[in-house]
């Protein structure tokens, strides 16, 4: 990639902070969701699930968490394409991974490694080149 | 599985119209609506299929989103491709296929 950077293709600081808060909420968001939908009913009528969440409000929470992603992640789309933005946020799924072994005793071997390692080149390739496509 | 792989095609649809919502500040509420509408759907649908798998082998099937999606804001939002994006695409679609089969 001998191209040389245009100014527009510079990101700014504010851009790497919602990009890292979106994926920060994406893991909690889903680690939170692993844990709501183990402890739901097997059969879900609107009337189980009403009752369950009465016991066991998780699920809201799991909901304010998708809200404050949402709102995060217009923030990050006001500012870049949305091509460059959304492959950034597989780095969640590293820690997803990482996490999902520690807290849900899922299983981590070479194999896992492996996928852990070429999401993350993945990631870096994208992040090379966070060209617009149109003015801001 | 296919449950994911139908979540994944509607992720594709909800990010794009997401995007779209900062691109047409008149119809933005509009547009946010029928995202956040698309993203329900996913939900339902993807919580089923959590209760039949891992965490990490179904987040790792809906990698395919990102082709999805890239294909999506290519055609539809004309967003450039350039080519280190296609390549790392790749590679996060490959390092999710490797996570989904050692599950």
């Amino acid at each position: 990639m001998s191209k040389e950077t245009p100014a527009s293709s510079r990101i700014g600081r504010h851009v790497i902070v919602v990009l890292a808060i979106a994926i920060g909420l994406d893991t909690l968001g889903q680690l939170l969701w692993k844990l709501a939908a183990t402890r739901l009913p097997a059969t879900l009528s609107p009337d189980a699930l009403l009752h369950s969440i009465a016991r066991d409000p998780l699920p809201l929470l799991v909901i304010g968490v998708f809200l404050l992603q949402l709102i995060n992640w217009l923030l990050v789309l006001e500012r870049v394409d949305l091509s460059y933005a959304q492959p950034l946020t597989a780095l969640s799924y590293v820690s997803v991974c990482l996490l999902s072994a520690w807290l849900f005793g899922e299983r981590l071997d070479v194999h896992k490694g492996l996928g852990v390692l070429l999401v993350l080149m993945g990631v870096a390739l994208v992040s090379v080149d966070p060209a617009r496509s149109e003015a801001p | 599985m296919l449950l994911v792989l139908v979540c994944t095609a509607v992720e594709g649809l909800a990010q794009i119209c997401l995007k779209q919502s900062s691109r047409q500040p008149v119809r933005r509420v509009r547009w946010i609506g029928a995202g956040v509408a698309l993203f329900v759907v996913e939900a339902l649908l993807y919580t089923a299929a959590l209760q039949r798998l891992d965490v990490s082998l179904a987040y790792s099937l809906g990698a395919m989103s990102f082709v999805a999606v890239a294909l999506g804001a290519a055609w539809l939002l004309g967003e450039a491709l350039p080519m280190t994006r296609r390549l790392g695409i790749a590679c996060i679609v490959a390092g999710c296929a490797v996570l989904a089969t050692g599950g």
